[in-house]
């Protein structure tokens, strides 16, 4: 049965899984909404647990046989073991655990901040109705008011610099991808910075490595068939609520 | 002989996933028990392990592994031992949400009831002067501000409401899913359910008004089941302080 693919703009967590499912072949009922404007909450679709309490915030959800994924990296892993297309995972146990580690970093320490920084530079315009999520709630109202607390921005452009000194240091062999080869960790890590280039350029003032490797990335025809997607011109200056920085450290 | 070491604290959340992993695939391991109330995971021998200053960590020959829940994944790819994570994709993408919300939604939630009532607690009495010192040699910002909250007892009012209100909701989620199958992300046990267990095993204990055998059934039902596994009873047994020995209040039958 084809999958239903609900995704926004192709920038974050949405970008992830259209460039994965064009990397792998996987075919899909492709369904564009506006994350923006919470359609995500709307009745139109499923709300399952997985859907409401997605910790990733405002992302893609992927409907198969009625069950409804959300998590860009994990989406991408499913993907990944039902596509025809090249792996998009290392086959080794220790390079997986490599990709997956690098995932967490991403999803737990960039993901959070360039959403922050994101929806402070582009605020949605109203909380929609019928988040499930308090908390998810409770980040639209902070960025629809524009409420977020300018230690935490400034702590999120720190995530923002260390992100692209970590990919410096991990290109400084001479790789062309993060892991090596092509990889799940390269879609996730260009899907939450593309934006970031904006926002705080100083990041990536003297980044050669991060310039050619985002260059190759952008290349890639699955992403240029998913950056193709885009509605409007930039893609990566459309934010929506994501996940939250982290509250226990 | 075994070339894989483990440095851990009690069987119990972070520690305990890899620890249970690797007890449930039988793989032995070399245990490196580091003491997280003395502070030991911020010395210079473990640092030479791991950097951040967080337990736990593993070796596998010369390869190091931190992030307890990609190390379970390691375990469970790289031994010969019985499959924990579920051979269906979709059942695997379930594994994976359910550890990530548990990891980064549900645990943080627990940590800071825990760390404020336990962690805090039990070192406060040491000299000041000491704690400073030994909160300034934690290399991660984010917890050097947790344990100067959990020493100084600063944790806000708000944010423990906010705890309380995710642990409640979080039982209730948990409730649901395993109202709808046997264990947490598949019809097989596997890395959700070890995952689960080492932050779930006491809660009947530390919110006895929540998880109970009237209010939860399923969640109880599951961690008796949990319990009863040989490999649980040999990875608490190497719990050295009360934390672990919690777990014996499953061996109560079902109200
Ligand atoms: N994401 C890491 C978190 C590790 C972590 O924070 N561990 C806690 C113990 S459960 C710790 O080391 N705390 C001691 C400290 O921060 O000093 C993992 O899952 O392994």
């Amino acid at each position: 049965m084809t999958g239903i693919l609900y995704h926004g703009q192709p920038n974050g967590p949405s970008f992830t899984v259209l460039a994965a499912a064009f990397e792998k072949g996987v075919d899909l009922d492709l369904r564009a909404i506006d994350l923006v404007a919470g359609e995500r909450h709307s009745t139109a679709l499923p709300h399952a647990i997985e859907v409401d309490q997605s910790i990733e915030g405002e992302g893609p959800v992927l409907v198969v046989d009625g069950v409804a994924m959300t998590d860009s990296v994990f989406v991408a892993c499913y993907l990944d073991e039902v596509g025809s297309g090249p792996a998009i995972r290392p086959a080794d146990p220790y390079a997986r655990w490599q990709m997956m580690a690098w995932c967490r970093y991403v999803i737990e320490r960039v993901a959070p901040a360039a959403a922050a920084l994101g929806n402070a530079a582009a605020p949605p315009p109203a909380v929609p109705a019928g988040i499930a999520s308090a908390d998810l709630a409770a980040r639209w109202t902070e960025a629809v008011e524009g409420k977020v607390e300018e230690s935490r921005l400034t702590d999120s452009r720190t995530k923002i610099v260390q992100a692209v000194e970590k990919i410096e240091a991990q290109l400084a062999d001479g790789r062309d991808w993060l892991m090596g080869d092509f990889s799940i960790a390269d879609l996730e890590t260009h899907g939450w910075l593309a934006g970031m280039r904006a926002i705080v350029p100083d990041a990536f003032a003297a980044a050669p490595l991060t310039d050619a490797w985002e260059a190759r990335l952008r290349a890639r025809p699955a992403v240029v068939k998913a950056l193709g997607l885009a509605t409007i011109p930039e893609p990566e200056a459309i934010w929506a609520p994501g996940p939250e920085i982290n509250r226990w450290g | 002989m075994t070339d894989v070491t483990l440095y851990h604290w009690e069987p119990n959340a972070n520690s305990g996933k890899p620890m249970l992993a690797l007890f449930e695939k039988g793989v032995a391991f070399d245990s490196h028990y580091l003491d997280l109330l003395n502070f030991d995971q911020h010395r210079p021998d473990y640092l030479a392990v791991n950097p951040l200053g967080t337990i736990p960590a593993m070796t596998h020959g010369d390869k190091v592994l931190t992030e307890s829940t990609a190390i379970m994944e390691y375990v469970d790819e790289a031994f010969d031992g019985p499959r924990l994570m579920p051979a269906d994709p979709v059942d695997q993408w379930r594994t994976r949400w359910w550890m990530k919300f548990l990891d980064q939604w549900l645990a943080p939630s627990f940590s800071m009831i825990g760390w404020s009532v336990f962690v805090g607690p039990s070192v406060r009495q040491k000299d000041p002067a000491e704690l400073e010192a030994a909160i300034d040699r934690i290399p991660m910002p984010e917890r050097r501000v947790a344990w100067r909250k959990a020493i100084h007892g600063a944790f806000s009012a708000e944010e423990m409401t906010e705890s309380q209100r995710r642990v409640a909701l979080g039982i209730g989620y948990l409730e649901q899913a395993l109202g709808q199958r046997e264990w947490l992300a598949s019809d097989e046990y596997g890395l959700a359910d070890i995952n689960g267990f080492n932050l779930a095993y006491a809660m009947p204990l530390s919110q006895p008004q929540l998880c109970n055998d009237e209010l939860t059934p399923n969640i109880m039902r599951w961690l008796r089941a949990i319990y009863a596994r040989p490999a649980t009873r040999a990875c608490w047994a190497l719990g050295r302080t009360d934390l672990a020995r919690r777990i014996s209040l499953l061996e109560s039958e079902p109200a």
